[in-house]
């Protein structure tokens, strides 16, 4: 039993780790958070569109009402929180890749070092239409990555500076 | 053109006769977020209501006309402190509450009532002169506190920014230290708010003063962390315990809002003590508040 919980405990703290060897989130106060910030609700990072507080009561307290969009699946959430607790803020990256090409809805590209990254989908809408465009042009792009959680995803697209 | 929201809740509060006593609070709270805001007629709707009959009530309207950073709260306030004929419990708040407004003009009044006959009124005054003496010195401009989360005016500033629990301890209840002191330790630890804070300000609840036992059961209320209740019920049931520090234990345990206290609260709502009972009822009410994902506690009639 005491070693199962150990090797959870491990597993969670090798699954909390991002790439860049950062915590996936640290703990901020409610009030200190900021509108177009980011938190976790529910599980999800997301980020803060919307943010009130109420009048305090007694003890000073104040509730704080957050609205935010899941930055992957771009789904809204809300949360209640008393403005002392801590809520979880997911660290947030990005990073802008060179591309090369798209393998079954796959996107194939080249890390600052050279290696090569295959794991992030092309995303639906706009920018996956705008990635395939560019493709079939044969226009140089660098596409940015957004990457939370462990989770990641392409947000953008643009053109590589003419060389 | 929307309805002035203030009659109506001045008629709520100062309504001596009612019987829902949390609907009264909730509308002193509201009235305090429009005297916060600069509002006179909603500073002289609290004053109004010192006419009640109700203790509690009364030292909650001392406490948010404090809080309100309006120095036109302050004759209301020296008024409720002159008056030895009211109960220390709301005398000692009007005192801790010119400290809060740091009312520089009510020191001579603060310093005449360092030989109250309540020791409660005494010990206020001197924590209120020392906050006004610290707030108006050099040291207020060059101390490097740490910004606290909670959005209350305190009876003293934390201390800069010690981390050692231990330490924070024995300053917390160093009996050759000024009360003052004391108490800035108190919210030091108040602010850095960990379990183990919460362990050392719990033995504050075991000194001498009850006024500073009352302190510390308000800062766990503040704090709202499930691991100060066992503290709290120790206090807030232990008849022999001073009936102040029994009430802000008993509303601390509503601000904790955790459903396993629900039944200590039923009980203490029975208590002999007029104090604890009435306590109780506003703490139910906070705690149905909390838990009910509601958003506002103040009732300030949304529409108007």
């Amino acid at each position: 039993m005491a070693d199962n919980q150990q090797d959870e405990k491990l597993e969670y703290n090798v699954e909390s780790q991002g790439e860049s060897g950062a915590s996936a989130t640290f703990p901020m106060q409610c009030s200190a958070l900021r509108k177009n910030g980011h938190v976790v609700i529910k599980g999800r990072p997301c980020k803060i569109v919307d943010m009130s507080t109420s009048k305090t009561g007694k003890h000073g307290h104040a509730k704080v009402h957050l609205v935010a969009i899941d930055i992957f699946t771009g789904k809204k959430l809300e949360e209640l929180c008393p403005s002392t607790h801590n809520m979880d803020v997911p660290n947030v990256s990005r990073t802008e890749y060179q591309f090369s090409y798209i393998e079954d809805g796959f996107l194939n590209l080249i890390k600052p070092d050279g290696s090569e990254k295959s794991d992030v989908r092309v995303p639906e809408g706009d920018v996956g239409d705008r990635i395939r465009e560019y493709e079939e042009a044969g226009t140089d792009i660098l596409v940015t990555i957004i990457s939370a959680m462990g989770e990641e995803a392409a947000i953008s697209v643009k053109e590589a500076p003419k060389a | 053109m929307t309805a002035d929201p203030i009659p109506e809740l001045r008629r709520v509060l100062c309504d001596d006769n009612s019987p829902d006593l949390a609907l009264r609070f909730r509308a002193l709270f509201s009235l305090k977020h429009l005297a916060t805001n600069g509002n006179l007629d909603a500073i002289k709707a609290i004053a109004a209501a010192f006419s009640s009959k109700s203790a509690l009530l009364k030292h909650e309207l001392a406490y948010c006309l404090g809080q309100c950073k309006n120095h036109a709260a302050a004759p209301f306030l020296q008024d409720v402190l002159k008056n030895l004929a009211e109960d220390n419990m709301v005398r000692h708040e009007a005192g801790e509450a010119l400290g809060a407004l740091v009312h520089v003009d009510s020191l001579p009044l603060l310093r005449k009532y360092l030989n109250d006959p309540s020791v409660e009124v005494r010990e206020t005054c001197e924590i209120a002169i020392a906050k006004i003496e610290w707030e108006t010195s050099a040291a207020s401009k060059t101390e490097d506190l740490q910004s606290s989360a909670f959005a209350s005016i305190d009876p003293a500033p934390p201390l800069a920014k010690e981390a050692d629990i231990s330490k924070l301890q024995r300053k917390l209840m160093d009996q050759e230290s000024s009360l003052f002191e004391r108490y800035r330790a108190m919210f030091r630890l108040r602010d850095i708010a960990t379990p183990e804070a919460i362990d050392a300000l719990a033995t504050g609840l075991e000194d001498k003063s009850a006024l500073f036992r009352h302190e510390i059961a308000f800062v766990f209320g503040q704090m709202s962390d499930p691991h100060s209740i066992p503290a709290l019920i120790k206090a807030a049931g232990n008849k022999n315990e001073q009936s102040m520090v029994r009430h802000e234990a008993v509303e601390a345990l509503g601000g904790i809002a955790d459903e396993r206290v629900d039944q200590f609260l039923k009980e203490y709502a029975q208590d002999e003590e007029v104090v604890v009972r009435d306590s109780a009822i506003v703490a139910l009410d906070m705690a149905e508040f909390e838990r009910s994902g509601a958003f506002e506690y103040a009732l300030i009639p949304e529409s108007n």
